[in-house]
């Protein structure tokens, strides 16, 4: 009697072939909102094991290539960054430019790497790359840390109102990642090379964007190539805030930004749904 | 009155093989080994298209289950067992067809999916929940007998690479367990371990049963689907061979088995 009493609370599931086209289902999402959490906590939980050298690491990583990249280029190289000391210059860009690249890395994995669940257990596949963005940003504060430690230490640009455009800045980049990494991961079902391929793309990702030089450095007319790669504008807009470099970002071009991002990130979503499919069948 | 639990609606299922998995399509290799291939008098890029084809894993399968009811799906290896299973827990899609489920379905798969040795316990049994798809709070709710059902109290905050494989098996299966669903979806490979175990697992789906619940059983074991089913689907190459009393399907099946009758 129990049984059929609750049947009435219960929209029955219908299922049926892959349609060419489905998007993400956020009440579904929402619904598995505790997996996602328990997702981000073993993530965290298993990074953090060893608290004392997992945090470090985190840490230390940005801080190293820190100390290399002001030794090559801001030493020996000598790259004009106008008045600001190489290592702020670098290091501003490089937390962002490492959160970026976390989230791609981590959520083009998120399906070849979770075959074992994927093939034993339903739930809403979206739930595996969206964790890793969490964990992205906690790696992002921990770096955040070092990089004001050193913008307090210049003095030269104290904190202010400025960084309430953080919060905006990090939604806009997260979900930038989040459709790139959404991309790769549904290509990484059918094409294997992706695997390798991916260290070497994000590579040259970040070569070409402006981390550890100043985009002036190009000629005038050639310019422009930088700024179709949307990671420039938004280190553009980061080292507004953190080190007064350049123009405070119109609302208006951050509304174009987010329009931009999210319609990469539906696209992503969609392309990821297709080979959620595939995946089962082809493994 | 009786209420249905579960409309199977003309379910195909078509897997692309390719015989050359390897090679697959499009690939960094095979696009470098073409022009080799072309030299050395192969048929070129091309040859992956001649060499996949079709294959129907299930062709046709329609039935209806009500609720509280109990059915065993029987049949060898390749006949399609799995891949319905598969589509039934929302794992895999049909090719075509429709499948409408009017209970809250659980899968059970395997024990321990998601099960981590780095992690305690207690956070094992909240991630294997939570992808078994309970709540949170339906966790919290259980979590006391979970661990009673498990014996292992003492070691709820230990990582779970410490355990014994008994007692990893033990709060795995706890977890399982403690699933309250309408409609469970269960595959016999997962009554691993022991006889004790086996026995408890098969003690624990008649107790579902008992309670109203409507089960789906996989095996090729005979014996357990005249135990707990009334009912038995023999699958063979895809097509449902016989749908009926489950002492009659199973009778049929292991006189096929044995080669009495083809």
């Amino acid at each position: 009697m129990s049984i059929i009493k609750k049947e009435n609370t219960f929209a029955p599931i219908v299922i049926t072939p892959p349609a060419s086209l489905e998007l993400p289902d956020f009440r579904e999402l929402w619904e598995y909102r505790g997996l996602l959490f328990f997702l981000i906590w073993r993530d965290l939980k298993l990074r953090f094991q060893q608290t004392v050298i997992g945090f470090l690491w985190i840490l230390l990583q940005p801080l190293i290539l820190m100390l290399i990249f002001y030794v090559v280029l801001g030493i020996l190289v000598k790259v004009p960054t106008g008045d600001i000391p190489y290592h702020l210059f670098f290091l501003s860009a490089f937390v962002v430019w490492q959160f970026f690249v976390q989230i791609v890395n981590n959520s083009s994995f998120s399906l070849v790497g979770n075959i074992g669940v994927i093939t034993k257990s339903y739930f809403p596949r979206l739930v595996l790359p969206l964790s890793t963005i969490f964990s992205g940003l906690v790696d992002f504060m921990v770096s955040l840390i070092a990089l004001l430690f050193f913008i307090a230490i210049n003095g030269n640009h104290p904190i202010g109102p400025r960084y309430l455009l953080i919060p905006v800045l990090l939604i806009l980049t997260a979900l930038f990642a989040s459709g790139v990494g959404l991309l790769f991961g549904a290509l990484m079902v059918i094409y294997r090379d992706m695997k390798n391929l991916l260290g070497f793309i994000m590579m040259i990702w970040m070569y070409a964007s402006p981390i550890m030089y100043p985009a002036s450095l190009a000629p005038e007319k050639y310019r422009f190539l930088f700024y179709i790669n949307p990671l420039t504008s938004l280190i553009d807009s980061y080292r507004w805030v953190f080190l007064r470099q350049g123009e405070l970002p119109s609302i208006g071009y951050l509304s174009l930004s987010f329009i931009v991002a999210a319609i990469i990130w539906f696209a992503g979503a969609i392309t990821f749904r297709a080979m959620e499919n595939k995946i089962v069948d082809v493994m | 009155m009786t209420q249905l639990a579960l409309r199977v609606e003309n379910i195909w299922k078509e897997y692309r093989i390719r015989h050359r998995m390897e090679d697959p399509q499009g690939s960094f290799k095979s696009i470098l080994n073409a022009p080799f291939n072309r030299l050395m008098g192969k048929s070129g890029k091309y040859t992956h298209l001649e060499q996949s084809e079709i294959f129907i894993a299930l062709r046709d399968i329609s039935f209806n289950m009500e609720v509280g009811e109990s059915v065993g799906l029987i049949g060898r290896n390749g006949a399609g067992k799995s891949t319905l299973l598969k589509i039934l827990s929302r794992i895999a899609r049909p090719s075509k067809g429709k499948i409408t489920l009017y209970q809250r379905t659980n899968s059970l798969l395997e024990v321990g999916t998601g099960f981590n040795a780095e992690l305690s316990g207690r956070e094992n049994v909240y991630l294997n929940g939570s992808f078994l798809g309970m709540k949170t709070s339906e966790i919290n709710r259980k979590f006391d007998e979970i661990v009673a059902f498990s014996e292992i109290e003492r070691f709820i905050d230990t990582p779970v690479k410490y355990y014994s494989s008994g007692m990893y098996l033990r709060l795995a299966f706890s977890v399982a367990v403690n699933l309250t669903p309408e409609l469970l979806v269960v595959d016999e490979a997962l009554a691993v371990g022991d006889a004790g175990f086996q026995h408890k697992s098969l003690a624990k789906m008649k107790e579902l049963l008992g309670s109203g619940a409507t089960i789906i059983l996989v095996s090729h074991n005979d014996h357990a689907i005249r135990d707990i089913c009334k009912r038995a689907i023999w699958l063979d190459k895809g097509v449902i061979r016989m749908d009926g009393s489950s002492a009659d399907v199973v009778d049929r099946y292991v006189k096929f088995v044995n080669g009495e009758i083809s």
